[in-house]
């Protein structure tokens, strides 16, 4: 079922988020709210819990304790097959390190997702054609991960998360393995999906890339959310 | 060395379920070994090994006691070419007398008096009971798969004592076929000597007389009243050996392939999963040579205590094992005589180590001459991909998208996929074979044996005293035919008789009444006519004679001329079958000792044979049960199978294991992107499904050679031809059922690691990786 969503709704909310690896608590009570069309980036140092944070959201690990309601969704309540098909119908995730299977062509590594809800594999392909001329990389559809550069690697990545028309995007560091041309290509493409109403979730160490991607900055330090910005977008 | 052996502590540490694989596989594969490669070497010379364990005598001569003294018979025995010597005995031959229980002793018994079942030469198996302790007492020679139950029973010899069975024992030289202690023996008046004597060069005919006449060269000439070799005993049991032979020996074979190249599987598998490891060791300082170290060490830890394991749970196992192998009345011979010999023990102790480190060593030295920084990101850097071109067709394919992917994964690691493929191959080969015979084996032993349900003998034991039939023979088989539930009743006569032209007596065999047994002919047709008979093939060629071939038989001062009108599958090279006015032509007053009844369909075999006990008390009843020698080998085999069938998804379980390891990264990202554990799990079971499918393609017609390679190999040892119809077994459900066998042993091999891979935390993978 896809609930529809319109600009300033609450897409995530938070509610006293807590995560505890054995003795170390990655999260410490973290509550938050993401509204519909929002740019959010997480910033903070390394282990401060930004990536946690967004596998909360994403639904890859449950909270020890706390919510974490996506959607009207509590997705710490969810069962593996319910998260399996929660990731699947509503976020889109681009990792730093691009996570494509490197025996699968560009062009079946975003067809992929699609099929995994059971497309046809030419619907699918279709559909991934569709977002490699949107993203400019139709060129490169029938390459293997292996010849492609970083900022192409990312581009399918982003495709790749965008198959299933997600409500809600979640980026980890994606530009942290790009060289400064590739991450401006990469921030530009997440601007432009932003700009026509895709909610965006950013977690990086990258300054210039919160400025110009997003609307809020939320800043965390020990697993706590110590501050919360509006930024004024960038020219 | 230090650092090596830290660094490798470590990573058997780290690596705990790759080691306990490592560790389980060489355990089971060499557990494997040990019994295959045992039953290779018992196959090989069975009776030989079973001769040697007990002394068997190479000669058994036995002498006039009233012409030698025992004194002198033990001196004449000191011979350079003795080896060893048991004995003089005192023996006797006792004919019971009718009426007193014959323990299936037959009508003349040897009785022997021995103090003991031991000695240097002729160890008897004593199985139930004691040795007879004093006077009054009597063991039985008997097969251990016989039951005991005439324990504490009595029986009067003709000279006057009555003698009470302590035990029973078996002895493979049937020396004698009672015996009694040697007090015991005065009472039975002996007349002859028995002495048992083991030569150091017994090879030959030749070697065995001259020995022989070595010892009795200084006695007088006619002291020795008899005597026979070991050599007629080795020939008879040898063609059960030669029965068993090559199916073990195909067996044999099948393991030990299956068991090396599993192992070869594991361990290389295990260097190639820990490439990334092995970079951050060489970063860290370790020299190439300390690396090996390293995984030789971390690989030959738990391989060694694997192999040890294994070879003692293998000879733990070919205890019962073989126990079991070698029993029935065919082969019980061999019984509790045969282990596993010290040479394979060796094989297994040191063969196995040292292919897992052959197997190590390949991918070692590739690792060790593998640049740091290649190796390190040989887990994370994105791979030129392998198999592109099956994954692209694949993803087109209209099939789920998980069970599309599964299908593709084999063929990223083709080294690893083929060596699994090889070891699920050889499981089909082992499972399609094994079917195969025990369709053939099944067919073998119903063969005749479902002519009959009940056979009821003339004649019954109550308290030692036989009990005769109160009916007369004619009467008897309408009695028998008319109890309810009887179908049909064949009279059974057995006497022996003289094939002209021969020495040889031959057992004729009369039937009367009921139908022809046409299951058990293989050429030919039943007799129809008075003059026409039936014999085995081994009966045929012993004699030379074709069906068609006229023969004269013998008995007393009469003749007859019979022909051989069909071929059956006894293997009783001097059974001869008759119908009842052919027999009786030579034999007038030839009675039946059995009737074999045929029940109709439903009836319940206890209830009629409670009738025919009522019906007349001196008849005695005995039901068919399955057949005990077919039952071993469909028993060992299924045994066999079932064994080499799990060392095969041990093989397919590891190699989902690394796959899965290896792919973790590729797992989370799945997971991430909508892939249910379902999914997860369908995808990898799917993954070895493909080499199972293609392992039974492979497999079945490989099966399908090695029973037409073994079987008529196997009937060749008992000398017999199987009909077509037994060996017509590749039928559609047969050929269904093998070829299940390897997606079943891939499925079960992958369903655990398929399981694990589902349930892998989608945030704690990529974090890792």
């Amino acid at each position: 079922m896809v609930t529809e969503v319109r600009t300033g709704d609450t897409v995530v909310r938070l509610d006293g988020v807590r995560k505890e690896y054995g003795e170390t608590v990655a999260l410490d009570g973290v509550s938050l709210e993401i509204r519909a069309g929002e740019a959010v980036a997480v910033m903070g140092p390394s282990g401060c819990g930004k990536s946690t944070l967004l596998n909360m959201i994403a639904g890859l690990d449950r909270p020890s304790a706390g919510r974490v309601v996506v959607h009207g969704e509590s997705v710490g309540e969810l069962s593996e097959k319910g998260l399996a098909l929660y990731r699947r119908r509503r976020i889109g995730m681009v990792f730093q390190f691009f996570n494509l299977i490197d025996d699968l062509s560009a062009l079946d590594n975003v067809a992929l997702a699609a099929q995994l809800t059971g497309t046809p594999a030419r619907q699918a392909r279709r559909r991934a054609l569709e977002l490699f001329e949107e993203l400019g990389i139709a060129n490169r559809r029938n390459a293997y991960p292996a010849v492609l550069s970083g900022g192409e690697r990312q581009r399918v990545a982003v495709a790749r998360a965008l198959m299933n028309r997600p409500a809600l995007m979640l980026a980890d560091e994606p530009t942290g393995a790009l060289d400064s041309r590739a991450g401006e290509q990469v921030m530009d493409l997440l601007i432009d999906l932003n700009q026509i109403g895709q909610t965006l979730v950013v977690v990086t160490h990258d300054e210039h890339l919160a400025q110009r991607c997003a609307s809020r900055l939320v800043e965390l330090a020990d697993g706590r959310v110590t501050g919360e910005h509006t930024l004024e977008p960038s020219a | 060395m230090r650092a090596v052996w830290r660094a490798a502590r470590a990573a058997v540490r780290r690596r705990r379920l790759q080691t306990l694989v490592i560790w389980l596989v060489t355990l089971v594969s060499t557990g494997s070994s040990v019994v295959a490669l045992g039953l290779v070497d018992a196959a090989s010379a069975p009776f030989d090994k079973a001769f040697g364990t007990l002394h068997g005598p190479h000669v058994v001569a036995a002498f006039d006691g009233g012409k030698v003294s025992d004194a002198r018979l033990a001196r004449a025995a000191r011979q350079p070419g003795v080896e060893a010597v048991a004995g003089p005995f005192p023996q006797a031959t006792v004919d019971i007398p009718r009426g007193t229980a014959d323990y299936a002793l037959g009508g003349t018994i040897t009785v022997v008096g021995r103090s003991g079942p031991g000695g240097p030469v002729d160890r008897v198996d004593l199985w139930a009971g004691r040795w007879p302790a004093r006077p009054g007492e009597v063991i039985l020679n008997r097969q251990s798969d016989w039951t005991a139950d005439d324990l504490g029973k009595k029986f009067r010899m003709p000279s006057g004592p009555v003698l009470t069975i302590v035990g029973f024992a078996f002895d493979l030289s049937h020396t004698a076929d009672a015996w009694v202690t040697p007090e015991q023996m005065r009472s039975l008046h002996p007349t002859g000597r028995q002495l048992l004597l083991r030569f150091r060069d017994a090879s030959s005919a030749d070697a065995l007389r001259a020995g022989l006449s070595e010892v009795t060269g200084g006695l007088p000439r006619d002291a020795l009243t008899g005597s026979r070799t070991y050599l007629a005993l080795k020939h008879r049991i040898g063609s059960n050996a030669r029965a068993y032979a090559p199916y073990l020996m195909a067996f044999g074979v099948l393991g030990i392939l299956v068991a090396v190249l599993i192992v070869a599987n594991v361990v290389g598998g295990a260097v190639v999963s820990g490439f990334r490891h092995i970079g951050i060791l060489k970063a860290l300082g370790f020299t190439p040579g300390q690396v090996l170290g390293v995984y030789l060490m971390m690989i030959s830890v738990p391989a060694v205590l694997g192999c040890a394991l294994g070879t003692l749970a293998g000879n733990a196992l070919a205890g019962p094992f073989f126990g079991f192998v070698f029993s029935g009345p065919a082969s019980g011979v061999l019984h509790g005589s045969l282990g596993i010999a010290p040479w394979v023990n060796l094989l297994a102790l040191f063969g196995m180590p040292l292919v897992c480190l052959l197997a190590a060593l390949g991918p070692s030295v590739r690792a060790q001459r593998l640049p740091a920084a290649r190796a390190i990101s040989a887990g994370s850097a994105p791979r030129a991909g392998r198999a592109l071109g099956i994954q692209r067709r694949l993803a087109s394919v209209r099939l789920p998208r998980s069970v599309s992917l599964g299908a593709g994964l084999p063929f990223t690691r083709p080294a690893r996929s083929a060596l699994t493929l090889a070891a699920v191959v050889l499981g089909v080969t082992t499972v399609t074979f094994a079917t195969g015979l025990a369709t053939t084996l099944n067919s073998y032993g119903d063969g005749g044996h479902h002519t009959y349900d009940v056979t009821v003998y003339v004649g019954a034991y109550r308290h030692g005293e036989e009990v005769r039939p109160v009916h007369g023979d004619r009467a008897l088989q309408s009695l028998l035919g008319g109890l309810p539930g009887a179908a049909r009743v064949t009279a059974r006569s057995d006497e022996e008789a003289l094939l002209v032209g021969t020495t040889q007596p031959v057992m004729f065999e009369g039937r009367r009444g009921g139908r022809s047994l046409d299951t058990v002919l293989t050429r030919g047709r039943w007799m129809r006519r008075s003059g026409e008979v039936v014999a085995g093939a081994p009966f045929l060629r012993r004699n030379g004679v074709r069906l068609g071939d006229r023969l004269r038989l013998r008995k007393d001062d009469r003749e007859e001329e019979v022909t051989v009108v069909g071929e059956t599958l006894d293997t009783d090279d001097r059974l001869v079958v008759g119908g009842w006015a052919t027999v009786t032509a030579l034999m007038p007053r030839v009675k039946p000792i059995a009737y074999h009844v045929r029940l109709r369909e439903g009836t319940d075999q206890e209830a009629y044979a409670r009738a025919v006990r009522a019906a007349d008390p001196g008849l005695s009843v005995q039901l068919s049960g399955s057949n005990s020698v077919t039952g071993t080998i469909i028993g060992s085999a299924t045994g066999l199978t079932l064994m080499l069938a799990l060392v095969a998804s041990l093989g397919v379980f590891n190699t989902a294991v690394l796959n899965t390891h290896d792919r973790r990264r590729d797992l989370g990202m799945l997971k991430s992107i909508g892939m249910t554990p379902r999914q997860v799990t369908v995808m990898t079971v799917t993954s070895m499904a493909v080499l199972g499918a293609l392992g039974s393609a492979l497999g079945v017609p490989l099966g399908i050679a090695a029973y037409e390679m073994v079987i008529p190999r196997m009937a060749a040892g008992v000398d017999i031809t199987l009909p077509s119809y037994m060996t017509d077994v590749w039928h559609a459900p047969v050929l269904s059922l093998s070829a299940l066998a390897g997606v079943l042993i891939s499925v079960v091999g992958a369903l655990v690691p398929a399981r694990r891979a589902a349930r892998l935390t989608v945030a704690e993978v990529l974090r890792n990786e």
